[in-house]
């Protein structure tokens, strides 16, 4: 078989790769222009950029919102593996008749939307005062990041032959050992994955910081919303802002990408 | 017990302060005498504003003369209207002042969120009347807060629905000024449209800019609010209202302009793509802005036209009112007296271009008439013209509880309607239907019609 690829293929590829970046180019360039270049029309290609947008953002009060960004979302990815991890491979590997009715009771979060959570949760978050804290948003992201994690890892440990954790209890290893040594390096690519879509469930919530901070937790998606002023939006802030909270994300895709791929494609072909 | 002298009591005092690791603290207590709201900590809310960023400006001297500290969160307006009612809903108390808005005012209000605030107004010993002078507040901002003599909030900000246009453009049609009436603007509209310069312009809260139409061709929202609120969307005044609005919007807006924030709103006058921008006032006069467009010697401003039935220009009000559930209210009073005084409205006026005011002394100040005198057109006198016809009335439908959802349903009609998925009436019939479901599902008597 031929390894070079069509022509026409390549063309698509490409036509579909440009589809999917115009959105992400239109904001970054914008994001170097000022309000008053941003909705030229037509728009031009060639401008004289300026990093006033990043300067007022850097100035404001915008990086305190992208650290609750990351402090929370970190800290929820590392929660959500550090609990959910051994859970899902404690749901692989009993052979418990309950196990199908406790691991379908973990996706109870998931099984309405959030906005049906979302009066109770701000409720019981006031008497707790909880509302407006860093813990209280990493408390929420667990609730319904563990389901995720239980889910997608349980699939990956399903993946991992019982045969090799079974002749390392013949070696005198135990559970714990086998788990650690054995069964969580094989499921690395899809422990990357799981990681990744835990943080970035985390990193974009909206909804929840929405709900449940006022201004000392406020994360980056909800203080992008409040460029938008009463009188004008600052489209210029909102689009440094954007690109701003893409960059970490892209930056971590990038670093775990072979594993992100790996992850994704598990099981995808026999052998 | 031995009475200790007063020159022991100051020596051990002084011994203490200097001392113990409190010291800071009673050094700090004793620079605050005389201030007194020292140590009381006050937590405000409301839109992302250039009247809010004054106030954060100014705050620091009201810190120092009052001792309280204030954090003010000013926030986008969806943002805003999803916190506030959660915290008012909740009985929160985290807010102690906060943005009375003036679509939710109703409910509010009826709610019992809102704190009235005749018994701080009364006391002469929080309040100096003569430097509050309530009389000052134009009627047409005061009334969506006022129930009877009652006092809910106090107004910051009124914004009128005023027109922006080209002065050039209309001139080179024959026209000295924009039309007076929605027909004869029509007609204007066809012969300045083109592809390069629309006719027409507005932003995308339809619901702020259709009532202009409807009111003026006699329709209206509802039968008689607040006593009767039986929708009226699928009479024929609002059906022609709706007819004549959309034509604006199909016909002779400029690509897209269904759909256009005031931010590109804006930038299509700025960059003259268009000849007619209808908004509120607070977003209609950055057209001038000379940091964004280099036509600001071209533009001017009217008043909105009017209809067959009369002439309806727009108001919307938004106040500050005291949290029910606040712990700080004497605190939350002094600030809110503050934030709404004439000193700081002037200030605002000629500091931060906050035009929108509500105060008649701060509109009929010589310096703020000077300062938003543009090219012939007095926007503060056309502003207090605006609310000084509202104060008639005519904005009632606004502040009835249910408002919210039934504006957020006139924009999908309206769009529906403008972007041809639906003929006129059709939508307006759909809308009618639309709109009494929510009233009934409200607990709201109506009058349904067969």
């Amino acid at each position: 078989m031929s390894s070079r690829v069509p022509a026409v293929s390549v063309l698509v590829a490409a036509l579909l790769v440009a589809a999917v970046l115009c959105p992400v180019v239109f904001i970054v360039q914008m994001s170097f222009r000022t309000g008053h270049d941003a909705f030229r029309m037509p728009p031009t290609l060639v401008f004289s950029p300026t990093l006033h947008n990043y300067v007022d953002l850097v100035e404001g009060k915008f990086v305190r919102s992208l650290a609750n960004s990351a402090v929370t979302a970190t800290s929820t990815t590392v929660l959500a593996l550090v609990l959910g991890v051994p859970a899902a491979y404690t749901f692989s590997r009993a052979r418990v008749r309950a196990t199908g009715l406790l691991s379908l009771w973990t996706l109870s979060t998931r099984m309405a939307p959030a906005i049906a959570f979302g009066i109770p949760f701000f409720l019981i978050y006031k008497d707790l005062g909880l509302i407006d804290t860093r813990v209280g948003l990493v408390v929420i992201y667990l609730t319904f990041n563990l389901s995720l994690v239980i889910w997608m890892m349980r699939a990956f440990f399903d993946g991992v032959p019982r045969s090799l954790e079974e002749a390392a209890y013949i070696d005198g290893a135990g559970v714990v050992r086998a788990f650690l040594r054995i069964a969580v390096p094989l499921s690395a690519p899809g422990l990357a994955t799981t990681a990744i879509f835990t943080f970035l469930l985390s990193w974009n919530d909206f909804f929840y910081s929405l709900l449940l901070t006022r201004s000392e937790a406020v994360t980056a998606p909800v203080a992008i919303v409040n460029f938008m002023n009463y009188e004008s939006w600052e489209w210029g802030k909102v689009a440094a802002a954007a690109t701003m909270i893409m960059l970490p994300v892209v930056a971590l895709s990038i670093v775990v990408r072979k594993y992100l791929v790996r992850g994704l494609t598990a099981g995808a072909l026999k052998g | 017990m031995q009475p200790i002298s007063r020159r022991r009591f100051l020596r051990s005092m002084s011994a203490t302060a200097m001392l113990s690791p409190t010291g800071l603290w009673v050094s700090r207590a004793w620079a605050q005498a005389g201030k007194p709201y020292a140590g009381a900590r006050l937590k405000m809310a409301q839109v992302s504003h250039a009247y809010g960023e004054g106030l954060v400006a100014k705050l620091p001297e009201f810190e120092q003369r009052t001792g309280m500290k204030v954090e003010i969160d000013q926030m986008s307006f969806p943002v805003l209207n999803q916190r506030m009612d959660l915290e008012l809903a909740s009985g929160s108390g985290a807010y102690d002042v906060m943005q009375m808005i003036f679509i939710r005012s109703g409910r509010w209000i009826g709610a019992g969120w809102a704190e009235p605030l005749n018994s701080f107004i009364d006391n002469s010993q929080l309040t100096d009347r003569a430097a509050l002078d309530v009389a000052d507040f134009v009627p047409g901002a005061m009334a969506p807060f006022k129930r009877g003599e009652t006092i809910f909030a106090l107004p910051w900000l009124s914004d009128s629905t005023v027109v922006g246009y080209r002065t050039d453009v209309f001139e080179k049609a024959g026209y000295a000024k924009p039309p007076e009436t929605f027909e004869a603007l029509e007609e204007a509209a066809k012969k300045i449209h083109s592809r390069q310069m629309a006719a027409f312009v507005t932003q995308d809260n339809l619901h702020w800019i259709f009532p202009n139409w409807l009111l003026s061709y006699g329709g209206g929202f509802f039968a008689n609010p607040p006593g009767d609120l039986t929708p009226t969307f699928d009479t024929p005044e609002a059906i022609k209202a709706a007819e004549k609005f959309t034509t604006m919007l199909s016909k002779y807006s400029p690509p897209g302009g269904i759909k256009l924030d005031t931010s590109v709103a804006q930038a299509i006058m700025h960059q003259s793509k268009a000849a007619y921008y209808l908004d509120g006032l607070g977003n209609t006069q950055h057209i001038i802005d000379a940091k964004k467009t280099a036509l600001a010697d071209r533009m001017a401003f009217t008043h909105t036209p009017q209809g067959p039935k009369g002439h309806f220009p727009q108001l919307a009000v938004h106040g500050y009112l005291m949290n029910k559930a606040s712990k700080n209210k004497p605190a939350a009073w002094e600030f809110i007296k503050w934030a709404v005084s004439k000193e700081t409205m002037l200030w605002s006026a000629l500091n931060r271009g906050h035009l929108a005011c509500t105060r008649a002394s701060v509109l009929s100040h010589p310096e703020v008439r000077q300062k938003f005198t543009w090219r012939g057109s007095d926007l503060a006198s056309l502003h207090l013209d605006v609310m000084k016809r509202a104060g008639e009335g005519y904005m009632a439908y606004r502040t009835v509880p249910q408002f919210p959802p039934i504006g957020d349903r006139v924009i999908i009609a309206m769009t529906a309607i403008a972007s041809g998925q639906v003929a006129v009436a059709d939508g307006m019939k759909a809308l009618q239907k639309d709109a009494e479901g929510i009233l009934e599902k409200a607990g709201v008597k109506i009058q349904r019609k067969g």
